[in-house]
């Protein structure tokens, strides 16, 4: 949508922008792709997560690399001691963005603009529930409108959240884009002015940058606040090279025409580790990759066909060829840089003679299977057809017939959802940081006993439930880091999917560039960094 | 010749209204829908996905929602588009420019080239100018636009750094208001010392991409066409006359030459266009090209096909310009019956 922004606004920031040029420092961002819009309650994709995330806070923020949570707008938070009520205690003096579109904030974030902020995501009947397409996919995934019992204020910096159940990781929720906080004072500007679809294209918040200009598939441009309350950002402007090509990506890089870059290509990884500009970080993703068998369908509802299936799979040669190295062999359901990763369990080991043996004691003979693998290239699977055929060849070994299969990406989601296959690969990236993000939504099953949506696996385990139904409403992370390891060990024993691997994530920024730490989220997030002219 | 655009206008109803109807019908039949698209791992129960898609009128039978896009077409609707809410339209404008600016740099640089190489060539048959340029040319034609773009990028950015990577500006010296959305003509009119050469510059390597698949094929057009027109008794009459070399080649033969190379041209720029897919990809370039490339994945319909039918528009709406062009460098088309 062309902004409506006036020529003089136009001019105006743009000479700002040029003349502060002349003497700020400018961060570029190599970014690879647009943004839907600038609301981070309403997008899922990390392109547009990170388009909008420079302008906004949330009341807890994740530290800056980790998965810990910290004060954000809330500047201490109590949780009663029952986990069924939170106080945020809001911080004081923290001002919106002044200027943008033409509004200027006549008062400072206080609990109103907190209260908007969910209300619009969680109230099907508020005027703004529906503008811009109305989709808060986020809020319903992470469980929210069957957790928050109520959101109120109990004085102007103040904000209560009951809750329908005690839940651990509510602030690492807190914590994510979607809890992003807006103004409400914005959002009544535009609604008078008319225009409330600006709302959602023209941002205000109370972040370290704020919004200048987007032009459509090519920039997005920021200007540091030096309102903010976590301290101006070392840069002065901020600026979103929209990039799509990887290969343009990297030239732009070693060109100095953008000093951080996503999403390297694989075979370009080896020049940039030689490459002396450049700074190419790692970081062990947030991700597991996994083959999937379905425990509702014979043989595979015996844990002992499919731990036989897992020691047929030579995950070594898979990790060489199919992650070049880019990777790590998983042993666990989580990441091993997750919390309660239990690091003392033992993997499956590659063994074809055992494996055939214990397939002819289950009484496993010339098995027809299929074995469906993704069209499309995740951060937790390069190539999954090559790691198809890779596994389709190991268990020709042992007698398993694999027939691959595969559909468009949005149909074979929705085919591996319904328990169509029988083997298939799909994978997960993190959301919050917490084990309960992995091990409950992936393998978890609900009071009538039937699989989550998510459980590919088809896999309910009375004992797993149990520990992670226990583990989600403790606030003590020892006890909580107990039952996870149980759960794991129960996953580890019974097989409900074959761990392949956690692949790392690779981040390559000019050496011009400090401070900038990669989030195992996923996030890129810049109000830290630095760069030497 | 009024005649003769009548006639061509006319004919490009039946392309429109086909055209409409397989775009429709292409995208309703490819796998998966624009919430599956989106949604990835994280899946989404029946129940919300039905409501989705009512809510989008996807839900509808396909007749109903085919009528309601001929009707939203023929009243200047062409959709708004899924992801960003955006009318189509509007979408299309915005970028349009970026599309047109190249290509039109593009086409420029391919018949600037090409058509002098081509009479040279014609003019020099056998020796090796003309042997060489069309072995360039047939390289030229044949090279994948994705390699190419790379290549350059690698070769001249980053080792001789003589022109940028990608984009249409820099970003850090450059930031001004673009009403037209042409930047040869914003930068000049932002008055901000270096704009319009910043520009300039950046157009070079795209320009050479996109324009060199055209200049190969106008190349051996124009030589092929020369060879031809060369040996007419008039030529032949027009050098007895004494009339000089360059005379007799480009008043006399080259027009009547330029006939099929004003037909290769019109056809080039379907071409272009698509070429100005990929070309938009590798150079960043914010062209509609790069626009529904991403909608492609992201089953935005609307911008499909609304963007489609107007891409559309534009090669049809320059084809009859083409054969306008055509009648009248050619008096026997304007006439023909």
């Amino acid at each position: 949508m062309k902004t409506k922004i006036t020529m003089a606004a136009l001019l105006m920031a743009g000479t700002m922008f040029v003349a502060s040029g002349a003497m700020a420092k400018t961060l570029v961002y190599c970014s690879e792709g647009s943004p839907e819009n600038f609301t981070p309650a309403m997008n899922t994709t990390g392109t547009s997560l990170d388009a909008a995330r420079p302008v906004f806070d949330k009341l807890v923020e994740f530290t800056p690399g980790t998965t810990q949570t910290q004060p954000g707008l809330s500047e201490k938070t109590d949780v009663s001691a029952d986990g069924l009520t939170l106080t945020f205690h809001l911080r004081k003096g923290v001002k919106f963005h002044s200027g943008v579109n033409g509004f200027t904030p006549t008062r400072d974030f206080n609990a109103d603009d907190v209260l908007w902020s969910f209300a619009r995501q969680s109230d099907k009947t508020n005027p703004w529930n529906k503008v811009s397409g109305g989709s808060f996919d986020y809020f319903s995934d992470m469980g929210m409108p069957d957790l928050i019992d109520s959101l109120t204020k109990s004085d102007d910096m103040t904000v209560v959240m009951k809750l329908k159940q005690p839940n651990a990781p509510i602030l690492a929720n807190l914590a994510m884009d979607f809890a992003s906080i807006q103004s409400a004072e914005y959002a009544d500007f535009l609604m008078k002015k008319g225009t409330p679809e600006q709302f959602d294209q023209i941002p205000v918040g109370t972040g370290p940058f704020s919004f200048v200009d987007y032009q459509k598939d090519a920039v997005i441009r920021f200007k540091a606040n030096p309102d903010w309350f976590g301290g101006k950002p070392k840069v002065d402007d901020l600026v979103f090279a929209i990039t799509p090509d990887a290969s343009a990506r990297y030239a732009k890089l070693q060109a100095g025409e953008c000093q951080v870059m996503i999403a390297p290509n694989p075979a370009d990884l080896p020049a940039m580790m030689k490459d002396d500009k450049v700074n190419l970080i790692q970081q062990a993703g947030l991700n597991i990759g996994y083959l999937a068998m379905n425990s509702q369908k014979p043989p595979f509802d015996k844990p002992e066909v499919r731990m036989a299936i897992a020691m047929a799979i030579d995950r070594g040669a898979i990790l060489k060829e199919v992650y070049q190295g880019a990777g790590q062999q998983a042993k666990n359901p989580i990441p091993p840089t997750m919390w309660s990763y239990d690091k003392d369990a033992k993997d499956i080991p590659y063994d074809p003679a055992a494996a055939k043996t214990a397939l002819e004691k289950a009484g496993v003979k010339d098995l027809q299977t299929d074995l469906w693998w993704m069209p499309v290239q995740r951060p937790y699977n390069p190539n999954a057809k090559r790691m198809a055929e890779m596994m389709q060849a190991d268990l020709e070994k042992v007698g398993i017939h694999a027939k691959l299969v595969s559909y468009e990406w949005g149909e074979y989601r929705k085919r591996l959802q319904a328990g169509e296959y029988q083997m298939g690969l799909l994978g997960w990236t993190g959301d919050n940081g917490d084990p309960d993000n992995f091990l409950a939504v992936l393998l978890g099953c609900g009071k009538d006993g039937k699989p989550n949506g998510q459980n590919i696996p088809k896999w309910c385990d009375a004992k797993f439930q149990e520990d992670v139904n226990k583990a989600v409403t403790l606030t003590d992370q020892a006890e909580r880091t107990k039952l996870y390891v149980d759960a794991q060990k129960i996953v580890d024993a019974k097989v409900p999917w074959l761990n392949i691997a956690h692949s790392t994530v690779f981040e390559p920024i000019s050496k011009k560039v400090s401070g900038y730490k990669a989030s195992p989220l996923g996030a890129h997030e810049f109000q830290n960094v630095d760069v030497a002219e | 010749m009024f005649r003769l655009l009548i006639k061509r206008l006319a004919l490009t109803i039946p392309t429109f209204v086909a055209l409409m109807f397989v775009t429709f019908m292409m995208l309703r039949l490819v796998p998966g829908d624009p919430i599956e698209a989106r949604r990835g791992e994280r899946g989404i129960t029946p129940e919300r996905h039905a409501q989705m898609l009512h809510d989008m009128g996807l839900d509808q039978p396909v007749w109903k929602q085919f009528a309601d896009y001929v009707y939203g077409i023929l009243h200047g609707d062409f959709g708004t588009s899924i992801v960003s809410k955006s009318p189509v339209i509007h979408e299309f404008f915005t970028l349009f420019p970026a599309t047109v600016e190249l290509t039109f740099c593009a086409m420029l640089f391919a018949i600037a080239i090409g058509i002098p190489t081509g009479v040279y060539a014609a003019v020099r048959r056998g020796k090796f100018f003309d042997q060489s340029m069309m072995v360039t040319a047939l390289a030229g034609y044949s090279m994948p636009i994705f390699w190419w773009g790379l290549i350059l990028i690698l070769f001249m950015s980053n080792t001789l750094h003589l022109t940028p990577v990608s984009g249409r500006v820099d970003l850090i010296k450059h930031f001004y208001p673009q009403p037209t959305g042409f930047l040869l003509v914003d930068s000049i009119l932002s008055g901000q010392k270096g704009a319009f050469t910043d520009v300039l510059r950046h157009l070079i390597l795209p320009t050479i991409v996109l324009g060199t698949v055209p200049l190969g094929a106008i190349a051996r057009m124009t030589r092929s066409s020369m060879l031809e027109v060369l040996d007419e008794d008039y030529v032949r009459t027009a050098k007895a006359k004494g009339l000089s070399p360059f005379r007799t080649i480009n008043v006399h033969a080259l027009r009547n030459a330029l006939i099929p190379v004003v037909t290769s041209i019109g056809l080039q720029m379907g071409s272009l266009l698509a070429g100005a897919f990929l070309t938009e990809t590798i150079f960043s370039w914010p062209g509609i090209g790069h626009w529904l490339v991403q909608s492609i994945g992201r089953r935005d319909y609307p911008v499909l096909q609304g963007g489609i039918m107007l891409v559309a528009i534009v090669v049809m709406l320059l084809n009859v310009v083409l054969d306008l062009t055509s009648g009248l460098i050619n008096p026997r088309l304007r006439h023909e019956r």
